[in-house]
């Protein structure tokens, strides 16, 4: 689903950010991107919906070296993308359903179509009876389920979390997980950045560490070092 | 397709109204430089219609007996041209076309109109060879009326003269200022977009992220931008009209012998400006707001 070959992204032709990386994602497969603030887990991430692109190598996405993707073509993959990150990026003037409606809306998907998806993904996330609240009216873990619904209503191939537990409490950051493994189990591909070492303990699932822009561990059901 | 458009105007209309002073403030500006543009125009056409017969660098007016027939008319430009190293050129203009003339000239006297009509005389414009040959051209002044039915044969005095100067340093002079604050406003309603684009730069960068298209997140703006510049073009019109109709009945008031009763735009001229100047204000909109959308995507 995800492959990366020789990969090395710099910033202002100075800092380097990812040094010759390569891996291959599997289609279903839930990968933790680890290592300290400042290793390369966001810019890899920005790497693979095509945010950033690198000095050198390639990003092969669903079949297709996103390098080389004209601009116009981006929107069309970013469809297939979910993105969910630490901050939530909800808009404060929209309620929860138009928060995940506007997802849909602005891909002009129609309104029957909209009626139909974010009720049904509101559900999954939990978070049914509360379609008409604004985002100040919800705590963290619900501001980020309204987060995840917004990036899973188009049912996209892929999610992409940047650190999403990192403002929760180790509770609410455990629910979150819970639910990001059930949208996994959906045959939905997880890649997550985080540096929550509980989190990856608890999951058991493959790890990449990041060290100064350079993988220096890739492991099946790994734990955090 | 349907929710789309629903979509773009709706977020139009939002961003419009959450910033409200910016907008006003674009829009005023652009109102007030397509105002100075139709204005210049109107000025521009009222100078036109005072010295009508005395435009093109014509020097001489030959008037023709009414009712004269076609060998006496050739008869008479025959003689005109004939002095071909002063005269370069005799347009006639028949009793229909002088009537013409004569409706614009005496736009706010009709009673005026009234008596002329019966008796309207045709006439020749005569244009000499150069401006070096104007005075030459006079000279003969006293020749040409003795031509068999011509009636009078008149040349520009003083105020003709000064008229003519005054269009050419008035009309240019408020054609600059107004391209400058044309370019004004659209430099207003670029702010303006880049404004509204930056107090939405969180909503883009979502767009963006699902996968909206740019010219989807641009096209709001855009229209925006273009609104402004049409409800400026709509308000500058407004204002025009009014101030045009106030002036055309303020100058039936002067008297006759002012020489300005003809610096008036009476005709649907001042339609046709109206319509260019919201055409212009959408296309001033148009090009502000869409270089700042597409300049500022990248929010």
């Amino acid at each position: 689903m995800i492959k990366l070959e020789n990969v090395t992204k710099t910033y202002s032709h100075e800092v380097t950010a990812l040094q010759n990386a390569n891996f291959d994602i599997a289609k279903g497969e839930f990968v933790f991107l680890v290592g300290p603030s400042g290793s390369g887990k966001s810019t890899m991430l920005r790497l693979m919906n095509r945010q950033e692109r690198p000095e050198k190598g390639a990003v092969w996405v669903a079949g297709r070296n996103i390098n080389d993707m004209p601009d116009a073509k981006v929107p069309h993959l970013r469809r297939n993308i979910g993105n969910i990150f630490q901050d939530y990026k909800l808009l404060a003037n929209k309620t929860v359903f138009e928060n995940v409606a506007f997802a849909l809306e602005v891909i002009g998907r129609p309104r029957h179509v909209i009626r139909q998806q974010v009720p049904a993904v509101l559900d999954l996330v939990g978070l049914g009876g509360k379609q008409e609240r604004f985002p100040h009216q919800l705590s963290g873990g619900e501001q980020q389920r309204v987060s995840i619904a917004r990036a899973f209503v188009n049912r996209p191939l892929i999610l992409l979390a940047d650190e999403p537990t990192g403002n929760l409490d180790p509770a609410t950051g455990e629910g979150i997980m819970r639910l990001l493994d059930r949208i996994n189990k959906t045959g939905t591909t997880v890649v997550m950045a985080t540096h929550d070492q509980r989190i990856v303990n608890m999951m058991r699932k493959r790890v990449i560490q990041f060290d100064r822009g350079v993988i220096v561990r890739d492991q099946a059901r790994g734990v955090y070092e | 397709m349907i929710s789309r458009i629903r979509y773009t105007f709706r977020e139009m209309w939002a961003s419009l109204s959450r910033n409200l002073t910016l907008t006003v403030a674009a829009v005023i500006t652009s109102a007030v430089s397509l105002l100075m543009v139709g204005g210049s125009f109107l000025i521009q056409r009222a100078f036109d219609n005072q010295l009508k017969l005395w435009t093109g660098g014509v020097e001489m007016i030959v008037y023709v007996k009414h009712g004269a027939d076609e060998s006496q008319v050739l008869l008479i430009e025959t003689a005109l041209l004939s002095q071909e190293s002063v005269v370069a050129g005799a347009t006639y203009c028949d009793e229909v076309c002088s009537l013409d003339v004569a409706r614009t000239l005496f736009a706010t006297d009709p009673s005026a109109l009234e008596q002329l009509t019966p008796q309207i005389p045709s006439f020749f414009k005569v244009k000499p060879v150069d401006q070096g040959s104007s005075e030459v051209l006079r000279s003969l002044k006293a020749e040409f009326s003795a031509l068999p039915n011509v009636t009078d044969v008149r040349t520009p005095d003083d105020a003709v003269a000064t008229l003519s100067r005054l269009k050419d340093i008035i009309g240019i002079r408020i054609l600059v200022v107004s391209v400058v604050l044309l370019f004004a406003s659209a430099l207003l309603i670029w702010n303006t977009i880049r404004t509204a684009m930056f107090a939405r730069r969180r909503e883009i960068e979502v767009m963006k992220l699902v996968g909206a298209t740019n010219w989807f997140i641009r096209l709001p703006f855009m229209l925006e931008g273009l609104l402004q510049g049409v409800v400026g073009g709509g308000i500058a019109s407004g204002v025009l009209l009014l101030a045009n109709s106030n002036w055309t009945s303020g100058v039936s008031g002067f008297p006759v012998n002012s020489g300005l009763r003809a610096f008036v735009v009476t005709d649907g001229y001042p339609y046709w400006v109206c319509l260019g100047l919201i055409v212009l204000g959408a296309l001033v909109g148009a090009i502000g707001s869409a270089t700042a959308a597409s300049r500022f995507l990248d929010v």
